[in-house]
């Protein structure tokens, strides 16, 4: 399907700018058949799986989010929990401490976000940093971010922040009676505003132009692409989006405290998920997360009430987890582009 | 086209996983009447996780072993077991699974942060929540109609701690003039200090030094010890959890400072049953204020001896108040006559259970924001490789040594 | 999938000498040192804390540094040599530690005894993981993938041993316990012990890196993988010994901390962190540097905690850790490209 030649060599991909009207238009409408056949689940889970539907959104959000920055930017972040926290953290001051709708909330913590991102990426690349040392200084990132917040008084240090309960369900503060769908709608139409723009934007000059940097800096940057600029762009996006998904976090689940917004197991569901479905995709992440999502609370249900020949496995705990780190690093290892990146090579060829 | 019928794939996968996960609900209609556990099962705190989840577990065997709730003739319990992995977030989605599944009352969950959310979850859907072990005072201002707890809060631990520490000194006839305090950093062990610090300057005993250490990356405690030792107090009181405690017991007995006491007030690691062994020498004679379960009863001894026997493994404090709770919640089944969850919560608030499993200073009552009323603690040491009850007197299973050299 | 465009600043685990043979300018670490020494000195003198206080959260820095030493020289290897960012580092700690502690508990071994008898075990493994699991991101210069393997295992291993021993703490007995003073510091034997383990298996590492052949393979790998190759080094056998090197580095570490730290599953985690900044700090592959490295962040903690209690000093050590990464991204003792 995509035999065309191409000149520019390493990579040939749906995104290539000559295939770009059919197989974008073909994108588009994939994307749409998602999200619509996403939509009417509600309406055929149950509540409890509906809880886990909504956390496998966050997830989603989280990794298409890191997936715009580290994958198609090439800049590999461990320190995403930066960015969901400040997006957490933001909805919840604002909320709690000036009864600020999570509305405007999301939008202030988006810019908050993007610029902070902004500055951590301009020093990173400022200094040259790269591959498993620019991970390691956003690492370093979101560990400072954690510590910070745990001293500062006005985020009250360790003790987080609790979502005033309403008496009625509120579409300007965020808030419905438990179980409502629209906990599930409000993420899926997030998500699926983030995986349009995503396919927009790969599609247009910056995003282009950022996946040719990432191919090949010094060829990219003889060709006068300004390097500094588009990396940047793709990181100032993928910090707002992710902050996004932190501030639906507060709402869903009411409570927020440093751990749950900054500790490094935030920063590793966000990677997580984009490496199990596909780097560098648009569906990528979100075929990560919903193999990682269900996983756990899978494993669980069926130790609860384990078939014959697992009988010796109830009430051992840790076997969930152990199970998604193995999962993780055969799918490293033997599908190295993710299930969804393996699976559309296979199609194609 | 290929793409398209790619897409088509996804949107069936999801399908598939979301039927996994819908086989299990259903409610408890076979007569049985559901108490949602929530715990850290997995996780750095999996091991007194799985000590409160098979103590919740006993009482409910208990209940049924004894007929059930005879009010709704005779109908069994069963516990919904739910594993927080010490996260937040999955400790909600758990206990909003308990509660779909039909749970009436749910008890849990060890750390404050999950019991903040499963909290919020409770009062959402009008279900009960009896807090076992969760200690931030944050967690009953929320002004939640739903929310209970059996074990005292880490304020009322900081100002009895310091009541109890300066009655049992005076009566030992080595009064307390001055201490230093190391505590953990946070929420709890902040509450704790701030509650000890005004109490015992109100009756004339000075604070000379707080010293405060990360939760995190922290693997030697002798520069705090030696910090706090350096006004010369006569007791170092200490706050905080099991591994950064038994470090500050090691601490102390390496540096051997001239006080009359190492004292704990709601210290996760002094009356431990593992710290007379873990400690050693370090051990001997440490004092601590905690809440705990009443040695000289002999029902918990009972119910203790039992546990052991089931589960293979000590019933420490904490599976006792697990098991408190849901006691707490059967008594409120039978007095509502109803496994209606509001009818529950109506029940639980206006409740008074004789004889508590724990060493308080009565029967358990919740006020209005859902605090157990005369949840205290009391003083214990270890003696000879043991923890004994020593202070006060109605609960003492050995006499205290003090100054405790 | 992510191509970097820009490589981490290559360096050699030959401390002191550059590829030319030109002994690398010591002003640096000398300059280092200075700045540690002199700024322990203003503490003591205007720093208004008592002296006694200072003595002692010097020492206790020193001895912290020791145990941080032992786990970052592995690491050292590991980062330097193979390119791996090893996020199961500690997690391969907490493994030792339990391995050591199961000896002890079960078969009445001595604990430093079980120490030995830890290491050619975590060797295995080591050459194990490295074989099964890694060689194949190694060999492709895949620099995310080997992160997300171990990360992998990391989690898999903590979990494995949480299914095994469960959550509660555990603790050896102690042999040597005790502890005595100097210049009015207290100091514990068995903290002692593991900082003389730490230099012991630093000064192990340098002769096998300088003294053997089997170093100067692995130096060679380090230094230009595909010349090393040509010569007919084979390059896979040497990745695999030198994780488990760095593996059984980790055993000693393990071992030696048990005796006074509580064993859970998570545990070792705490040090993975500390000992990336370590290692980056004393820079890629050093040795030398990952001695030094750990003795300045055991130092910048303790001290730093008199000034700055709780997290205070964490925050320290990542400023210090970033700052690196910046303006010296070889290190104290890497060389730069």
């Amino acid at each position: 399907m995509t035999a065309l030649t191409t000149e520019r060599a390493p990579s040939v991909s749906s995104d290539d700018p000559r295939l770009k009207d059919r197989s974008t238009a073909r994108t588009y409408l994939a994307l749409v058949v998602l999200l619509a056949v996403a939509a009417v689940l509600p309406f055929v889970l149950d509540e409890q799986t509906e809880t886990v539907a909504v956390r496998t959104l966050i997830f989603a959000i989280m990794a298409v989010g890191w997936n715009l920055m580290s994958g198609y930017g090439g800049m590999f972040s461990f320190g995403h929990a930066a960015f969901f926290g400040i997006g957490a953290y933001t909805d919840a001051y604002l909320l709690v401490e000036h009864g600020i709708s999570p509305w405007i909330a999301m939008v202030v913590g988006a810019s908050i976000s993007a610029a902070a991102g902004t500055l951590i990426a301009f020093l990173c690349l400022r200094y040259r940093l790269a591959g498993a040392y620019f991970a390691l200084a956003t690492f370093a990132f979101a560990q400072v971010f954690l510590l910070v917040v745990q001293n500062l008084d006005f985020l009250r240090r360790t003790e987080g922040f609790n979502v005033p309960l309403l008496t009625e369900n509120s579409w300007w503060m965020l808030q419905f009676e438990q179980g409502s769908h629209f906990y599930y709608w409000i993420p899926l139409a997030i998500l699926g505003a983030g995986l349009l723009g995503t396919v927009a934007y790969v599609n247009s000059r910056s995003g282009q132009y950022v996946q040719a940097v990432r191919d090949d800096e010094v060829a990219a940057a003889s060709l006068g692409i300004n390097v500094m600029r588009v990396r940047l762009v793709a990181v100032a996006i993928s910090c707002a989006f992710t902050s996004l998904a932190g501030a639906f976090y507060t709402q869903y689940y009411f409570f927020v405290g440093p751990e749950q917004a900054f500790g490094s197991a935030v920063s590793v569901n966000a990677i997580v998920p984009a490496v199990i479905g596909g780097i560098g995709t648009v569906f990528g992440p979100v075929v990560g997360a919903m193999v990682v999502g269900p996983l756990s609370e899978w494993i669980a249900t069926v130790l609860r009430e384990p078939p014959p020949f697992l009988e010796f496995l109830q009430g051992v705990t840790g076997l969930d987890v152990a199970v998604y780190a193995a999962l993780l690093i055969l799918i490293v290892l033997f599908m190295p582009k993710g299930i969804y990146g393996t699976l559309r090579d296979r199609f194609r060829s | 086209m290929k793409k398209v019928s790619l897409a088509a794939m996804l949107a069936a996968g999801t399908v598939a996983l979301a039927a996994c996960g819908s086989g299990s609900s259903g409610s408890g209609s076979d007569g049985d009447i559901m108490i949602g556990s929530v715990h850290p099962l997995t996780g750095a705190l999996a091991g007194v996780g799985a000590l409160m989840n098979d103590g919740a577990k006993l009482a409910v065997e208990d209940v049924n072993a004894d007929g059930g709730i005879e009010s709704l003739d005779g109908r069994k319990l069963t516990l919904g077991e739910g594993d927080s992995k010490g996260a937040a977030d999955t400790g909600q989605s758990e206990a909003q699974r308990l509660i779909s599944d039909g749970a009436v009352a749910l008890v849990g969950t060890y750390q404050s942060d999950v019991t903040a959310n499963v909290s919020a979850v409770a009062e959402r859907s009008r279900v009960p929540l009896v807090i076992d072990v969760a200690v931030d005072d944050s967690i009953l201002e929320q002004g939640y109609k739903n929310t209970f707890r059996i074990q005292p809060d880490a304020t009322s631990m900081g100002a009895d701690g310091a009541d109890d520490l300066i009655a049992l000194a005076e009566a030992n006839g080595k009064p307390v003039e001055t201490v230093s305090y190391i505590h953990i950093e946070g929420a709890f062990g902040q509450s704790v200090f701030d509650a000890f610090k005004e109490q015992a300057e109100s009756q004339g005993v000075q604070v000379l030094k707080e010293v405060t250490y990360p939760g995190t990356n922290f693997t030697d405690a002798t520069t705090q010890v030696r910090e706090a030792a350096a006004g010369n107090p006569d007791v170092i009181v200490a706050t905080g959890y099991y591994p950064d405690q038994l470090l500050v017991a090691q601490a102390v007995k390496a540096l051997d400072p001239d006080i009359d006491a190492l004292y704990g007030v709601a210290n996760g690691a002094f009356d431990d049953g593992s710290f007379p062994n873990d400690a050693g020498a370090a051990g001997e004679n440490v004092l601590s204020a905690n809440y705990h379960y009443g040695a000289t009863n002999d029902e918990v001894a009972d119910i203790r001896k039992r546990f052991e026997a089931e589960f293979g493994r000590p019933m420490e404090t904490a599976s006792v108040l697990s098991y408190q709770a849901v006691m707490v919640i059967a008594q409120a089944l039978e007095e509502a006559g109803s496994d209606d969850p509001e009818d529950v919560r109506d029940a639980i608030a206006e409740i008074e259970v004789e004889d508590p499993l724990l060493a308080f200073d009565g029967p358990i009552t919740f006020d209005e924001t859902g605090q157990n009323e005369n949840a205290t603690v009391i003083v214990m040491q270890t003696k000879k490789g043991k923890v004994e009850q020593v202070f006060p007197d109605e609960f003492t299973t050995s006499e205290p040594v003090y100054p405790a050299k | 999938m992510t191509d970097t465009t820009t490589s981490p600043p290559e360096t050699q685990p030959d401390d002191g000498k550059t590829r030319s043979g030109r002994p690398s300018l010591p002003l640096l670490p000398l300059g280092i040192v200075g700045a540690v020494v002199v700024a322990l000195l203003l503490v003591y003198t205007v720093g208004g804390k008592d002296s006694g206080l200072v003595t002692q959260s010097i020492v206790t820095g020193l001895l912290l540094g020791g145990v941080y030493a032992l786990v970052s020289v592995g690491l050292t290897l590991i980062f330097g040599v193979l390119g791996i960012v090893n996020f199961a580092q500690g997690a391969m700690l907490t493994l030792a530690m339990y391995l050591v502690y199961q000896m002890v508990d079960a078969g009445g071994i001595p604990v430093y005894v079980a120490t030995l008898l830890a290491i050619p075990v975590m060797f295995l493994f080591g050459v194990l993981v490295q074989a099964a699991l890694l060689n194949k991101l190694t060999m492709a210069d895949n620099e995310e993938g080997p992160l997300l393997v171990t990360l992998g295992l990391s989690l898999l291993i903590v979990n494995v041993l949480l299914m095994i021993f469960g959550g509660r703490p555990k603790r050896v007995p102690s042999s040597v316990e005790g502890s005595f003073e100097v210049l009015d510091a207290i100091v514990s034997w068995e903290r002692l012990i593991a900082f003389a383990g730490a230099l012991l298996v630093a000064g192990a590492l340098t002769l096998i890196l300088r003294g053997t052949s089997f170093g100067l393979s692995i130096r060679a790998v380090s230094a230009n993988t595909q010349g090393a190759s040509l010569v007919g080094i084979d390059v896979r056998r040497i990745y695999a010994m030198t994780f488990g090197i760095g593996s059984a580095c980790v055993a000693v570490a393990g071992g030696l901390m048990v005796p006074f730290l509580s064993l859970t599953p998570t545990v070792g985690e705490q040090f993975t962190i500390l000992a990336f900044v370590i290692v980056v700090l004393g820079g890629l592959g050093s040795v030398k540097g990952a001695v030094v490295g750990g003795l300045v962040i055991g130092l910048v903690q303790t001290v730093g905690a008199l000034y700055l209690p709780g997290t205070g000093s964490l925050i320290l050590v990542f400023a210090v850790f970033v700052l690196v990464l910046f303006f010296r991204p070889q290190g104290i003792f890497g060389v730069k490209q």
